[in-house]
């Protein structure tokens, strides 16, 4: 059976007196693409670094495809895009990119791997002179250079806009596809939503849920049931509600079970003026996971 | 020559600042000084030009050594270092090129002057002693190159900057290489020779002399660059490389 990508077992990270990582246990499979998603100081690039053997670990054993995180990424088998990473002053970006595809032992075709990350016509440019998003472009290229099959990104799509992060995630889902493994940390829950199969929330180091983005949503927090009422309507004592609140002649519901709920207030008389239903969003379910885990 | 090393010496080579300062500057200085000297009553001696000769030779080299080190500081704050740190490339094969690229660029300085010294000036040594000077002063360059790499670890980006500058200066005049030691006030002389280009120059003036370099001063910069060297390792292993936030 072939190892996983990624086997992370206890991890703990310290920074001074600050528990960075609190005993993280993480397997991910071949293939997978995961999105490590929490707030700022949740653990995400503390766990991205000790991945990539930037930092020591004060507990715990990182794997990255059976071998010690420094060793795999001298044999070539991780690719990263780091959030405080950067180009070299007084270089082309062609040099960069030369340089590090050298360095592997299988680099990706250069025509191939300039038209896939989209830096065609940036080869002459110094790295100083770059924009923001090309900047970006520049570093995918970089961690993609060996054709790695584990991709880590650490807020890869930050510097980009709207477009930019459609072209990067379409690159992405394409690798996905080829059996990439893609691991990335974001606090975007729109693109954990549309590209990861596989959601893990963090909050202070510790990982608080993990499935896919549907069980990570219905995990917290069910259903919103929304409707217009009059003053006088009884919404006490519902089945399935964990939360009322009424606001200017509309009460919001959170519900564990919609139908229940509904049934009760048909039997009760009360109409389902401007009725909606809807599944808590990730971003519901994120707050709710980790603001629970801070407290 | 492998392709980090070539990569590291393009970069430097494109800086024109620092050609003009290591290169173009102390072979200006040592006609300058050389010429105002000659202008003076009773001229200048043979031994007087060499000296000059040697003393920009050494302000030369070590502002290249630490100009072509210092910078890795830059490579931090940038976040380069920290990118190559994910590729395959060898964090040993990372700091063995910084020291050959440091030492390789303390050449030019040691060449062009040395030409200046005998072609315009008209210094004139044995074919031997030639050879012996570059070469000392060359070898000894090795603990500048320590002393940049110290730096670059141990300073941010800006007093980097500043630094890159400014130590080669301080260390050229306080060691005796601005104007000679002989003529310092007695504390002054005493903070030359606390300093390791003192010693530097000295070596090259007893090779220009003809003799081999003074044993002291020899032990004394081995133990600057031993010195050095284990700092710059004990300040590069307490520096995370890793993002600190999120």
């Amino acid at each position: 059976m072939p190892a996983n990508a990624l086997d992370i077992s206890g991890l703990t990270v310290r920074h001074g007196d600050v528990l960075a990582v609190d005993g993280i246990d993480l397997r991910i499979g071949r293939g997978e693409t995961v999105a490590l998603l929490g707030p700022n100081g949740a653990g995400k690039s503390s766990t991205v670094s000790a991945v990539l053997g930037l930092l020591h670990p004060a507990a715990g054993t990182v794997r990255v495809l059976d071998r010690a995180p420094a060793d795999a990424v001298r044999a070539g088998c991780v690719g990263a895009m780091l959030q405080h990473g950067g180009l070299p002053s007084e270089a082309r970006v062609g040099e960069v990119l030369h340089l590090v595809r050298r360095s592997y032992p299988d680099p990706w075709p250069l025509e191939d791997l300039v038209a896939t990350t989209g830096i065609g016509g940036l080869h002459a440019r110094p790295a100083e002179a770059l924009s923001g998003g090309q900047r970006q472009r520049v570093v995918l290229a970089l961690a993609l250079a060996g054709q790695p099959p584990l991709l880590l990104l650490d807020e890869p799509t930050s510097a980009m806009d709207v477009e930019g992060r459609r072209a990067f995630w379409t690159t992405m889902r394409e690798l996905a596809a080829r059996g990439t493994t893609v691991v990335f940390a974001t606090h975007h829950l729109e693109e954990a939503d549309a590209v990861a199969d596989r959601v893990v929330v963090l909050a202070g180091g510790r990982v608080v849920a993990d499935g896919s983005s549907a069980e990570v949503r219905s995990a917290v927090s069910g259903r919103t049931v929304r409707l217009s009422v009059t003053e006088d309507a009884d919404l006490t004592a519902l089945p399935g509600v964990l939360s009322a609140e009424r606001q200017a002649g509309t009460a919001v519901l959170t519900t564990t079970d919609p139908e229940a709920t509904l049934r009760v207030l048909l039997d009760r008389g009360i109409p389902l003026a401007d009725l909606e239903v809807r599944g808590a969003s990730l971003e519901d379910a994120v707050l709710t996971l980790t603001t629970g885990a801070a407290r | 020559m492998s392709p980090l090393f070539a990569f590291q010496l393009r970069r430097v080579g494109r800086n024109r600042q620092y050609l003009l300062f290591t290169v173009a500057l102390p072979a200006a200085f040592t006609v300058f000084f050389t010429q105002v000297f000659a202008g003076a009553p009773g001229g200048i001696s043979q031994e007087a030009a060499a000296a000059t000769m040697v003393a920009m030779m050494a302000y030369g080299a070590i502002g290249a050594a630490l100009g072509a080190t210092i910078r890795l500081s830059f490579d931090r704050a940038s976040g380069w270092l920290r990118q190559l740190r994910v590729t395959p490339v060898p964090q040993t094969s990372v700091v063995a090129v910084d020291v050959a690229v440091g030492v390789l660029l303390a050449l030019p300085p040691l060449v062009v002057v040395a030409l200046v010294g005998r072609f315009v000036n008209g210094v004139r040594l044995d074919p031997g002693a030639w050879v012996g000077l570059v070469g000392v002063l060359w070898l000894g360059s090795a603990v500048f190159v320590a002393l940049g790499l110290l730096l670059g670890w141990a300073l941010e980006e800006k007093a980097a900057g500043g630094a890159m500058g400014l130590v080669a200066t301080v260390l050229a005049a306080l060691g005796g290489l601005w104007v000679p030691v002989e003529i310092f006030p007695s504390g002054l002389r005493a903070v030359a020779h606390a300093l390791p280009s003192y010693w530097y120059a000295r070596t090259g003036r007893d090779v220009a002399a003809g003799g081999l370099p003074d044993l002291t001063a020899v032990a004394v910069l081995a133990a600057f660059g031993a010195a050095f060297a284990v700092l710059a390792v004990a300040v590069a292993r307490r520096r995370p490389l890793a993002a600190v936030a999120g």
